[in-house]
């Protein structure tokens, strides 16, 4: 199932991670391919977090290391882009201004960066919404910007830690739709955190499940059916076995 | 149905002083109480009138004071809150202090003031700066630090540096709370510096009202007490109108509300 075996983008190799003398995570191995989605699932408070802070740069492992294109990054941050479940869009700034952050960072000029922002918004369906203040948006809207700024950032790896997890069941069923046009049109590869079983078998290519305290790596799972409809989901023995096999595991 | 909501918000508290305004010339008209203890509202306003250009300059030097001595405390509580946001042992050490500092009553420290920088201009700016120092700096700092920290740690994994996460993040987060210091600081100023005046000087609404007061004229202690709130109000909603300009979202968060 996997073509781009030769491409990887992202591999972590045996990272552990401690909070105060206690290990959160354990031993994670964990690779993602270009053009991959992969997701992490477990439940709330495990420590999948935790992992994303390190595979960002924000937090120094204890053991492992994190490479990124043959480099190894370990602690490094600047290169891969994050985004979290609350928008934490910049409410002084409207959306193409919110865009531009990232770019701003890194010292491009702003009139440049704005330019760079409004080719995307088409991409995002946010041609009419560049001139608003993100207190004129609904959620599902902030998190498109938020993605947008997120993609802005890098596409090469993006790490989306439960993204819709703040949202509404029936936003958050678009958004999974919409994340997977943008995903198309843009070609990045994905890190996503979720606790949502449904949700990590209706986007991902692999899943892998992370339990136990310490957390670590329970099981690698290839999804055998690709975006599945919500009757699929039902009706595909296929995946009611790949449910409950996961439920249990969790 | 907002409209009326919006005007009768406007025109209750207006009524309600100009009722007050009503009773109180009555009470002086009507000799309930005697004019000498009480003037009425007309005969401040006439007083107002008879001595404006006394009071003009007068008020003249009170504003500069007030001004002088406000965006003195300005800069100062920009550089004391980004240090202390900066460097937390700096916090750690000082904000007590500041706290402390607030409890000695200013019309104790005054007159100290007049003996160590004598009876110039510089010890009313002082006051002022030392009443307005304070809101200002406490407000900023709160501001500063509640920052979500999810976002800096967003902009950090982005790679900003320090520099950029206050310039970015930071500041603009806080500038509402600076907003809220300032606005209370600007009412304060005028106050302080009347309050630097009333202990002594050569010119000033509060040597004016000193003067005003051993000649028993109460009509022109009242005139520069209108003086004294018609400018700090004055100074209030302007600062109020410089934040709105400055931050048109904090207007669409209301509209939304």
């Amino acid at each position: 199932m996997n073509t781009y075996q030769n491409n990887c983008v992202l591999k972590v190799m045996g990272v552990t991670k401690e909070y105060n003398h206690k290990n959160i995570v354990e031993d994670i191995d964990i690779y993602l391919n270009q053009g991959e989605f992969v997701s992490v699932l477990g439940p709330s408070g495990c420590g999948k977090s935790t992992l994303f802070n390190v595979i960002a740069g924000l937090l120094k492992p204890e053991a492992g290391k994190v490479i990124v294109n043959g480099t190894e990054v370990t602690g490094k941050t600047g290169v891969v882009s994050y985004m979290y479940q609350k928008d934490l869009l910049l409410p002084w700034r409207n959306v193409i201004d919110n865009g531009i952050l990232p770019l701003e960072i890194r010292g491009i000029p702003k009139k440049e960066a704005r330019e760079k922002v409004k080719e995307m918004l088409a991409v995002f369906q946010l041609e009419e919404d560049g001139k608003k203040y993100p207190i004129q948006l609904s959620g599902g809207m902030k998190q498109r910007v938020s993605l947008l700024r997120t993609t802005m950032f890098s596409r090469e790896i993006m790490l989306l830690d439960e993204p819709f997890g703040g949202l509404d069941a029936i936003t958050r069923l678009k958004m999974q739709e919409y994340l997977l046009e943008i995903l198309k049109k843009i070609k990045g590869s994905v890190l996503f955190i979720t606790h949502d079983i449904d949700e990590a078998i209706f986007l991902s290519d692999r899943i892998y499940i992370i339990n136990g305290s310490p957390a670590h790596i329970v099981e690698e799972i290839a999804v055998p059916v690709k975006h599945a409809s919500p009757e699929l989901m039902m009706t595909s023995p296929e995946l009611r076995q790949l449910r409950s096999n996961i439920l249990r595991q969790l | 149905m907002r409209k009326y909501q919006n005007i009768s918000d406007k025109l209750i508290p207006i009524l309600f002083i100009l009722a007050i305004l009503v009773v109180w010339e009555l009470v002086v008209n009507l000799a309930i109480v005697a004019r000498y203890i009480l003037p009425a509202p007309t005969d401040i306003v006439d007083a107002l009138i008879a001595n404006g250009s006394d009071i003009i300059m007068h008020t003249g030097v009170t504003f500069f004071e007030g001004m002088t001595g406000l965006l003195v405390a300005v800069l100062l509580s920009l550089l004391m809150a980004i240090v202390m946001d900066q460097f937390p042992i700096v916090k750690k050490a000082i904000y007590p202090v500041l706290v402390i500092s607030q409890t000695v009553p200013i019309i104790v420290i005054a007159p100290l003031l007049a003996m160590w920088f004598g009876f110039g201009i510089a010890p009313k700016i002082f006051v002022v700066v030392l009443v307005c120092f304070f809101p200002i700096t406490v407000n900023l700092i709160e501001g500063l630090q509640s920052v979500d920290g999810e976002l800096i740690n967003l902009v950090r994994s982005m790679g900003a540096s320090k520099g950029q996460i206050f310039a970015k993040i930071k500041f603009p987060s806080a500038l509402p709370y600076f907003f809220s210091g300032l606005k209370i600081a600007a009412t304060y100023s005028i106050m302080g510096a009347v309050i630097g005046e009333w202990l002594g000087g050569k010119a000033g609404l509060g040597v004016y009202m000193l003067r005003a007061r051993h000649a028993f004229a109460l009509d022109l202690v009242f005139a520069s007490i209108l003086v004294i709130v018609v400018l700090s109000i004055i100074l209030f909603y302007g600062i109020a109108g410089i934040q709105r300009a400055l931050m048109p979202w904090e207007k669409l968060k209301e509209e939304e509300e």
